[in-house]
């Protein structure tokens, strides 16, 4: 089941949805827009270990990762 | 006198430190350990071998295709490597907020693979402790 993956102080919270369903892909698409619209990356496995960056909502992605954004330390 | 190379004092330290980490990793629910369970899971074969020898993995950059080296830990455990493997320059630059260090180094490795000069414009650069390798 495709799921979003994101981080926080707990580790990370899931966001599990069932991509033949209209409203919960509507709802992570929502999520996404609303998690890159903070700041939040979005990337995705393309092969193990290998990962891209997505810009716009991939209903078909097993797991999309998002991770906060980036400050110097 | 056996030819193990002897592995520095702050090496050995992060080391055992990972390796006690990795020991509850595999059946624990806090975040510590749900962090290095997504960080393993997102990995490569190599850098997860590297991870669980040295308690560091390499990364290549995206626009430089410069060599980094990421440690366990959730700041100042980024260094960019030198032709020969050495420690040449330190990059501090970590997600907002407080997230463990499996997340960091993950959203680390990341950055650099796909968005490199985005995360550099933002990090600190620092002289790398050369007790590391």
């Amino acid at each position: 089941m495709p799921t979003q993956i994101v981080m926080n102080r707990n580790g990370d919270t899931r966001h599990y949805f069932d991509a033949n369903d209209a409203a919960a892909l509507a709802k992570a698409e929502e999520r996404f827009k609303r998690l890159t619209g903070e700041g939040f990356t979005a990337a995705v496995r393309i092969k193990p270990g290998e990962v891209v960056r997505i810009n716009s909502f991939d209903p078909k992605a097993e797991e999309t990762l998002f991770f906060p954004r980036l400050v110097g330390g | 006198m056996f030819g193990f190379r002897r592995i520095p004092l702050g090496m050995r330290t992060r080391l055992k430190a990972v390796r006690g980490l990795y020991i509850h990793s595999n059946d624990e629910n806090n975040p510590q350990a749900r962090g290095l369970r997504l960080l393993h899971a997102w990995l490569s074969p190599p850098q997860l071998e590297q991870l669980d020898a040295k308690g560091h993995f390499d990364v290549i950059g995206s626009a430089t295709g410069r060599k980094y080296r990421i440690h366990f830990g959730t700041s100042m455990n980024v260094h960019e490597l030198d032709d020969a493997g050495r420690l040449k320059m330190g990059w501090c630059f970590v997600p907002e907020g407080c997230l463990v260090p499996g997340d960091v180094m993950l959203a680390q490795k990341i950055a650099l693979e796909t968005f490199e000069s985005r995360a550099l414009s933002v990090a600190i650069k620092f002289v790398p402790n050369e007790r590391l390798c």
